[in-house]
């Protein structure tokens, strides 16, 4: 089994080729419509002339929003690339183990499905061959591309389809593994690791909807199957996993076919007229409609189309229904809808069904028969071969077909976006913005007393700096650690409001001062609501969330151990001695790390205000004499 | 085999396999170029990688290119015949996406291929004329385009004309004038989006120019985009047309002026007002001056930039502020010219409104040093028209005709 991942992430900040904000808005300003064309040089190429084909007649509407300008409606070029947006896609490329480009070189990349209103994605590798690292995996990064989003979709109706602008022109990053992951579990936690890892640039939108996931798959004997769209991290296995079961049962099926007469001549019975079906409100329905009601043979698929876990009736209603025809009944299925078993034996012997054969039974207009046999036919032809090769849409229980996996991309180069040079002096400078791995991170905070999981959930939540803060101030790294996990994962709106207040200290647009006077006493003021962190006496701590309810326990107690023989000022001189050398060469900033040391000498048994300003005090002792 | 860097590019082609070593890395792809400082090479997933020559240590030959032969077909269109002609741009173009290289179509079965639509409503018949940028064409240009269409439209053919969307309008303008009584349609068009891109507006205004010029249309007509959506097309007067947007596919608007007609989806044409073609003759006027120059006027324009300017040319189109003013420091200066036989006429640099030199003193005394107020004509085509008048005509007819309404690019009453 051989797993790749492509795993998008959208970038804060401004909108990739215009000024526009990447946050986004609902405000409609305004509508306007679009067809898209494509003229190939390769006439030859049925690719090509099928998708011209499809995109014939269609109209594509967009709803301009006021965080759109002309360059989302492609009525002005391009801009040049936000400086921040390209550092972050280079960074994010720097810690997945990519070497950089030379030269960033814009592609467009021809989508036609009106979701770009230019009718292509620009796109542009940034990272290649890298590696990377997950627990006890290591999965080979094959590149790291900056794109731009595509619009949303509102509506789909039969000749128009309609987007919002909205999204169009958030910077994206796409991280494409090789297929080196071999089980569901595995590309979840891959995934995930990546996802943390990648989010410590701090440059990540943080909306649920910023992140999401396409899978590529082939187990043995099958062909590659790419699931585009998976939202979240928990859906990759359970997506996985069935897919997985899906294309294991086709495989099973194909070497069932391969024993059997198949492909037969499908033979037709248009059966509109007849006394067939009256019992069925379905075929009723259509046939008071209009419609004709055909049945025909399906040699030799007797028992795989629907019967224990085989379902090849629903990859062929699947095929049928995205050219437009809805509504397969076969025999496996039977009896159901208003036919009896009498009835299905009666179709079987006019049929002239054998044994292994089953057959179908489809309302339609006359005129489509001959589209809706030839799919059947090919898609039975397909299942002689085991898996095909699809692009599938992750549903809430599996997969479902979207289209024939298209082959390789057709790029050109983008023209109105000159090269960017990528300079060995810049990258020096890059280099020194790449975030800490996860794992030294998680390590430094539970150095300083923070458990494992609160510090993994701090930085999934990107609060780990001002936990740091917060335990370096006040102590207590439990209770800080479960204060705050309260305060970030809360979706109450005076809550988000807090967080909104730390977000813009963590950026440093607020002094540290602020911050404590939010906290003051073990109280955290937003508004008129207030979150209480009070010691009721027992030295166990409590959360409460407004005046009024939501008590919550906070579990463990704090309570100081003994100190024992332990003196603090004798660990910081001893700490302070270790490391001169790097207090020196570091100044002030030497801080954080020797914290760490001593905390991990310490903790528990004093408060960490007390720590913290006996520890500032001796570096800055220590710099005063060394005359710096 | 191996290759030392300075004979890479004469062995490689563009579309010849090769395997290239960079930094400590292999990539399989694609040969696309090389200058001085860097090497493109196209990957196998489409991607262009554009590596600097100092970081490669090695590119190796794998197989040479195969240029695929595109068949293109053998349809000519059905429907009334249409002359197509393309004088710069990229009339039409398609990507070779094995290379990404966007190429020009030149000949009428390249056309149909690239314009599949095309050829279900005209029989085509095109010729790549000049291919150069819109703001490289030449008045003597002009007359050749203007030779070229006269021909078409003396057997009865519409034509198409495709230019360049920057001075578009001076070429509409100055056919407007060269050719008196088209016998049939003249349309240019042109696409502010070019045609390798899916979004680009050039299908529509080509298949609506193509449906006006199989109209009865008997005046020089551009054919652009409405508005922003792919609905409509206006069909403006050649003298009336500007390009007022830098990049909006909408950018072409009349002024001062009403469009001419409009053409809808479904290419059905429906005219606000037009001139007919009559049973007149056509005739070609095959001179234009090239001493007639345009001007427009600044806060601080130097005596010595206008003086050269005046001394250099026979004909002056000044592109005034307001109602048509320029300082009135000028004004000793203009007389002098204009008694020696210089015509010197005002327009304004609003496009919107009439020229009047009435309402204040700088104006009548530009008036009495003998400057001629152009009423609302655009100075583009002010510049356009004097050009061909005193390229065709004595100074004093020019004079007379330069304030006569001769191709409706002058009106008395304006409504918005």
């Amino acid at each position: 089994m051989k797993i790749g991942l492509e795993i998008h992430f959208q970038v804060k900040g401004r909108k990739l080729f215009c000024e526009c904000t990447a946050e986004e808005s609902r405000n409609i300003l305004g509508t306007f419509t679009r067809r898209l064309t494509i003229v190939s040089g390769e006439k030859a190429d049925r690719d090509a002339a099928a998708l011209q084909e499809s995109m014939k007649g269609k109209d594509f509407q967009y709803i301009k929003t006021d965080n759109s300008c002309l360059v989302e409606m492609d009525e002005e070029p391009p801009h040049i690339p936000g400086r921040e947006t390209v550092e972050t896609a280079i960074i994010t490329s720097l810690i997945l183990g990519c070497k950089i480009v030379d030269n960033i070189h814009f592609m467009r990349k021809i989508v036609i499905d009106g979701s770009n209103t230019s009718g292509f994605q620009r796109t542009g590798i940034i990272g290649l061959n890298g590696n990377f690292r997950a627990n006890s995996k290591s999965v080979r990064i094959a590149s790291v591309t900056l794109e731009e989003e595509a619009c949303k979709k509102l509506k789909e109706e039969d000749k128009k389809i309609e987007y919002s602008l909205d999204r169009l022109g958030i910077p994206l990053i796409e991280i494409s593994t090789e297929p080196d992951i071999t089980s569901p579990e595995e590309a979840r936690e891959i995934a995930e690791s990546i996802g943390l890892a990648v989010r410590q640039s701090k440059m990540i939108r943080r909306e649920a909807s910023s992140i999401r996931q396409d899978l590529n798959i082939s187990i043995r004997g099958g062909k590659r199957v790419e699931i585009k769209g998976v939202q979240s991290l928990s859906q990759i296995e359970k997506v996985l996993t069935k897919e997985i079961e899906r294309q294991e049962s086709l495989i099973e099926i194909s070497e069932i076919l391969a024993k059997r007469n198949v492909p037969g001549r499908i033979s037709l019975q248009d059966l509109t007229d007849s006394n067939y079906f009256k019992e069925s409100d379905i075929i009723s329905k259509g046939r008071s409609s209009g419609k004709r009601v055909f049945v025909f043979t399906l040699p030799g698929l007797s028992g795989v189309l629907k019967s224990g876990k085989y379902r090849l009736g629903m990859e062929i209603a699947d095929r049928l229904r995205t050219a437009g025809i809805g509504g397969l009944i076969h025999s496996d299925e039977l009896p159901n809808y208003g036919i009896e078993l009498g009835e299905k034996e009666e179709v079987f012997r006019k049929l002239g069904c054998g044994r292994e054969d089953a057959f179908g039974i489809i309302l339609l207009e006359g005129n489509k028969i001959e589209e809706c046999i030839e799919i059947i036919q090919n898609r039975i032809e397909e299942a002689l071969h085991g898996v095909p090769a699809e692009t599938r849409g992750a549903t809430d229980n599996g997969t479902r077909y979207l289209r024939p996996l298209s082959g390789s991309s057709r790029m050109y180069p983008e023209t109105d976006i000159p090269l960017i040079p990528i300079r060995e002096e810049y990258m020096k400078e890059v280099g020194k913005k790449v975030p800490t791995s996860v794992r030294q991170k998680i390590d430094h905070l539970v150095m300083l007393g923070i458990p494992r999981q609160e510090a993994m959930n701090a930085l999934w939540k990107e609060y780990d700096e001002v936990l740091e803060h917060f335990v370096i101030s006040y102590g207590n790294p439990k209770v800080c650690a479960k204060f705050l996990s309260v305060v970030f994962s809360s979706e109450r709106p005076d809550l988000l409001k807090a967080e909104k207040l730390i977000e813009r200290y963590s950026r440093g647009n607020i002094p540290p001062e602020s911050l404590e006077q939010l906290y003051e006493g073990g109280e955290f003021v937003s508004g008129d609501s207030r979150i209480t962190l009070k010691d009721d006496g027992t030295l166990s701590y409590s959360l409460r969330t407004d005046d009024k309810v939501q008590v919550e326990d906070i579990g463990l107690d704090f309570k100081f151990k003994d100190r024992g023989m332990l003196n603090l000022e004798e660990t910081i001189d001893r700490v302070v001695e270790e490391n001169i050398t790097t207090i020196k060469e570091r100044g002030e900033s030497s801080f954080k790390l020797l914290m760490g040391q001593v905390m991990k000498e310490v903790r528990g048994r004093f408060e960490g205000k007390e720590i913290s300003e006996l520890l500032k005090r001796k570096i800055a002792e220590v710099l005063n004499n060394s005359g710096k | 085999m191996n290759y030392t860097f300075h004979t890479v590019t004469d062995v490689l082609e563009s579309g010849d396999q090769v395997e290239v070593r960079w930094k400590d890395t292999t990539f399989y792809g694609m040969f696309i170029s090389r200058d001085e400082n860097v090497t493109v090479i196209k990957l196998q997933n489409g991607y262009n990688l554009s590596l600097d020559n100092s970081s490669i240590s090695r590119i190796n030959l794998l197989s040479k290119w195969n240029p695929k032969n595109i068949p293109l077909g053998g349809k000519r269109g059905k429907g009334k015949k249409i002359f197509l002609l393309g004088t710069g741009g990229t009339i039409a173009s398609y990507v070779d996406y094995e290379t990404g290289a966007v190429k020009p179509l030149k000949t009428a079965e390249e056309m149909l291929f690239a314009q599949p639509d095309l050829a279900e409503i005209a029989n085509v018949e095109a010729e790549v004329f000049l291919s150069i940028l819109s703001e490289d064409m030449k008045k003597s240009d002009w007359i050749k385009i203007a030779r070229k269409v006269y021909d078409k439209i003396n057997e009865g053919i519409g034509v198409v004309v495709t230019h360049g969307t920057d001075t578009l309008s001076f070429t509409s303008s100055a056919l407007s004038f060269l050719i008196e009584n088209p016998k049939a349609p003249v349309v240019f068009t042109a696409s502010q989006r070019s045609p390798d891109r899916p979004s680009s507006d050039a299908y529509f205004n080509l298949l609506g120019a193509a449906k006006v010029a199989q109209s009865d249309i008997g005046e020089v007509c551009v054919v652009m985009h409405s508005s922003t959506s792919d609905d409509q097309l206006d069909v403006h007067s050649g003298v009336r047309v500007r390009k007022m947007h830098t990049s909006r596919r909408d950018a072409f608007k009349s002024i001062n002026s009403g469009r001419l007609g409009s053409v809808d989806r479904k290419l059905e044409i429906k005219w606000d007002h037009y001139t007919k073609i009559n049973k007149e003759d056509t005739r070609l006027y095959d001179n234009v001056s090239e001493k007639v120059g345009l001007l427009y006027f600044y806060p601080g324009l130097s005596k010595d930039l206008f003086r050269d300017f005046a001394e250099r040319n026979d004909g002056l189109i000044i592109a005034g502020t307001g109602l048509g003013h320029i300082s009135g420091s000028f004004i000793s200066d203009i007389k002098e010219y204009t008694a020696r036989g210089k015509i010197i006429g005002m327009t304004s640099q609003c496009f919107y409104g009439s020229v009047n030199l009435n309402v204040y003193t700088t104006g009548r005394n530009l008036l009495e040093a003998g400057v001629i107020p152009l009423s609302d004509m655009l100075p583009e085509v002010a510049y356009t028209k004097l050009s061909f008048l005193l390229g065709n005509f004595d100074p004093e007819r020019a004079r007379e005709l330069l304030t006569t309404n001769l191709r409706g690019e002058i009106s008395g009453r304006r409504t918005e």
